[in-house]
């Protein structure tokens, strides 16, 4: 569950690319049981980036009467996945109980689950067509 | 005359081979389990509140409250079956004693989300101490697999039962109902808590999680509230159930069966090193960076009793002592396929921690598991351990209940004989108790004749005159683990 601390630092240090052919993403989070804070997202373009925690895209999206959206735009059409946890309590950090567990919410595209980690590439990734895509990601 | 042919002949003295090894293994192949696997059993149903028959004798006066049981109660579903005895669903057991000579049951299962989740699958599935994850299970924190089957206290108004590798379950005391997983602090979400608290007379609570040489110490008021929770760390990643203590410090008992690996089921990561020795850390409560470490000959164990501190700084504290960890290991697996691997016997033995930096461990002989004592003693000077003995060769489980008295090393015990499964007793103190057995012994048996759970009352100082009372349910619930006791309030 460490991924966690690892996905935040891929996060502060994610570039932002910007390429030729454009697709919006439209991200909304729901299920949002703290209303505080911000959620903290992070978008992988490949299995690799995936799993070595290096994302296309990082955001900070302010929660908002119970829920977070934003549209990320810029992306070329392709397969994508995502990462993301609540930060409830503001700190810019994934919490972590003293032996590691997350204590924040998190959650990955699809809603697939992670099973002692980090849910698979092949179930959180997804495709983002020309015209677009929306991804409602439950976040408890 | 019969002619053996040569193949028949060696087929022959094999399975007289495995008889002889394995007659448990082979009952239960065959389909006649052998009498004592209905102490690991399936409960399939919360059991609604029922009053007890009266078997003999006659409650006594002054005693009043209910006694919470933990255990597990359910190991197969759909073909599958849990890998290990410390593996099944924890069915939460009220055995209330109201004062006025009656007594009445009633048993509900935690509801966690493991139990949830293998109910939905019909299938055992979620990997525990020693059960592999099977297909379909999703495990996205500790308490996705929490059992909540080890033992039970009564804090803050909340029922708590005990787990050692997730969290605390919380539990309606009247109802049993479940209301979801106990957090003390929300950084401290699905912390481990082990079943093993140690409560002084005043009701303060220490405790312990434990992850590899990582530990967290928990200190908690009568009121059930976190006072501090404080890391510390270990000189080794041993295995471990239980801890004791004294009024000032807490006595860590490192036994050499260490995690060295990372591998499910748990149980597979744990290595038994015996020329490592067995390390004893003893931790100050008023400065947990103030420590010491002792040494002691390699031995295994689960529980240990109470300890004490003499004027001149000695420590003492007595334990149920194995030469080897061959019961967690391999027989409590086996316990729940109906097969019993004997194992070295647990024998009450006494240690001493001397400031000098010397350690002793004492055998007193005597076969015994489950060590209690009386609580209003809990970190005080002592002699009396409450414990179940009398193994037998031929199955598992206790037959006996005893306290075994340091100062005058003798044990008063009752044998209950073959057809009882003893479970552990508490030592109930009576009201204005004058002296450290003045009060009642209280627990159950499975009586494997009447196929029915019993609840016993002893006189704690009286044990040898076998039961004041002894009352049956009209059903056999497995054997469990802990308890404790609640006297009735007012």
């Amino acid at each position: 569950m460490r991924f966690m601390i690892a996905l935040l630092a891929a996060t502060l240090a994610a570039p932002a690319l910007t390429p030729a052919a454009a697709a919006d993403l439209d991200l909304r989070f729901t299920g949002i049981e703290t209303p505080t804070g911000a959620i903290m997202a992070v978008v992988f373009a490949n299995e690799a980036d995936y799993t070595a925690g290096k994302p296309v895209r990082a955001m900070m999206i302010p929660v908002k009467d119970g829920a977070a959206a934003q549209v990320v735009s810029g992306l070329a059409p392709g397969r994508y996945a995502i990462k993301a946890f609540h930060d409830i309590d503001g700190n810019g950090q994934m919490g972590v109980n003293p032996f590691g567990q997350p204590v924040e919410p998190f959650a990955f595209s699809n809603d697939a689950p992670g099973n002692m980690g980090p849910a698979s590439w092949s179930a959180a990734a997804f495709d983002l067509a020309d015209a677009g895509a929306v991804q409602t990601i439950v976040i408890k | 005359m019969i002619t053996l042919s040569r193949r028949e002949l060696v087929t022959s003295a094999a399975m007289a081979g495995a008889v002889l090894a394995c007659p448990d293994a082979l009952l239960a192949a065959t389909g006649g389990a052998a009498p004592w696997t209905l102490g690991v059993g399936d409960i399939e149903a919360d059991i609604p509140l029922q009053t007890l028959r009266r078997v003999h004798g006659k409650a006594p006066a002054g005693l009043a409250g209910t006694l919470y049981r933990n255990g597990p109660a359910k190991f197969r579903r759909g073909g599958t079956a849990s890998g290990h005895w410390f593996d099944g669903d924890g069915l939460m057991r009220a055995f209330t004693v109201p004062g006025d000579g009656t007594a009445t049951l009633a048993a509900r299962f935690a509801d966690t989300p493991k139990r949830r989740a293998e109910s939905a699958a019909g299938k055992i599935i979620m990997p525990g101490f020693g059960t592999p994850a099977g297909a379909g299970a999703l495990v996205t924190g500790p308490d996705d697999t929490n059992a909540a089957n080890t033992s039970v206290i009564l804090a803050g108004g909340e029922l708590l039962a005990l787990w050692e590798a997730g969290s605390a379950t919380r539990m309606d005391p009247e109802t049993l109902e479940t209301r979801g997983f106990k957090t003390f602090r929300a950084d401290l979400q699905q912390m481990p808590f082990l079943a093993h608290p140690r409560i002084e007379p005043d009701g303060r609570i220490w405790n312990l999680s434990l992850s590899g040489k990582s530990a967290l110490v928990w200190r908690l008021g009568a009121d059930g509230a976190l006072q501090a929770a404080q890391g510390i760390k270990l000189p080794r990643a041993s295995y471990l159930h239980d801890f004791t203590a004294t009024e000032r410090h807490l006595v860590i008992v490192l036994q050499p069966w260490i995690q060295d690996r990372m591998r499910l089921p748990y149980v597979d990561s744990l290595s038994w090193r015996p020329e490592q020795g067995t390390q004893v850390l003893v931790v100050d409560k008023a400065d947990l960076t103030k420590q010491r470490i002792y040494e002691l000959p390699a031995f295994a164990f689960f529980h240990l009793g109470d300890a004490w501190e003499e004027s001149d700084g000695t420590i003492r504290f007595d334990g149920c002592i194995e030469a080897d960890p061959t019961f967690g290991a391999t027989s409590a697996r086996e316990l729940v396929a109906g097969i019993h691997h004997p194992a070295p016997m647990p024998i009450l033995g006494m240690i001493a921690l001397f400031t000098d930096g010397r350690a002793t461990l004492t055998p007193s002989g005597t076969a015994a598991e489950f060590p209690r004592s009386n609580p209003m003693l809990a970190g005080k000077r002592r002699s009396a351990t409450v414990h179940v003995g009398t193994y037998r060769t031929d199955r598992p489980f206790a037959q006996a209940v005893g306290v075994w008295n340091w100062a005058r090393g003798a044990d008063d015990s009752h044998d209950f004989g073959g057809d009882h499964l003893v479970e552990e007793f508490v030592l109930v103190p009576r009201p204005g108790a004058r002296s450290e057995t003045d009060g009642w012994l209280l627990g159950t048996t499975v009586n494997l004749k009447a196929r029915a759970t019993e609840l016993h009352v002893f006189d704690a100082a009286r044990v040898a005159a076998g039961p004041i009372v002894s009352w049956r349910a009209d059903v056999a619930l497995p054997v469990g683990f802990h308890g404790n006791f609640a006297a009735r309030q007012g």
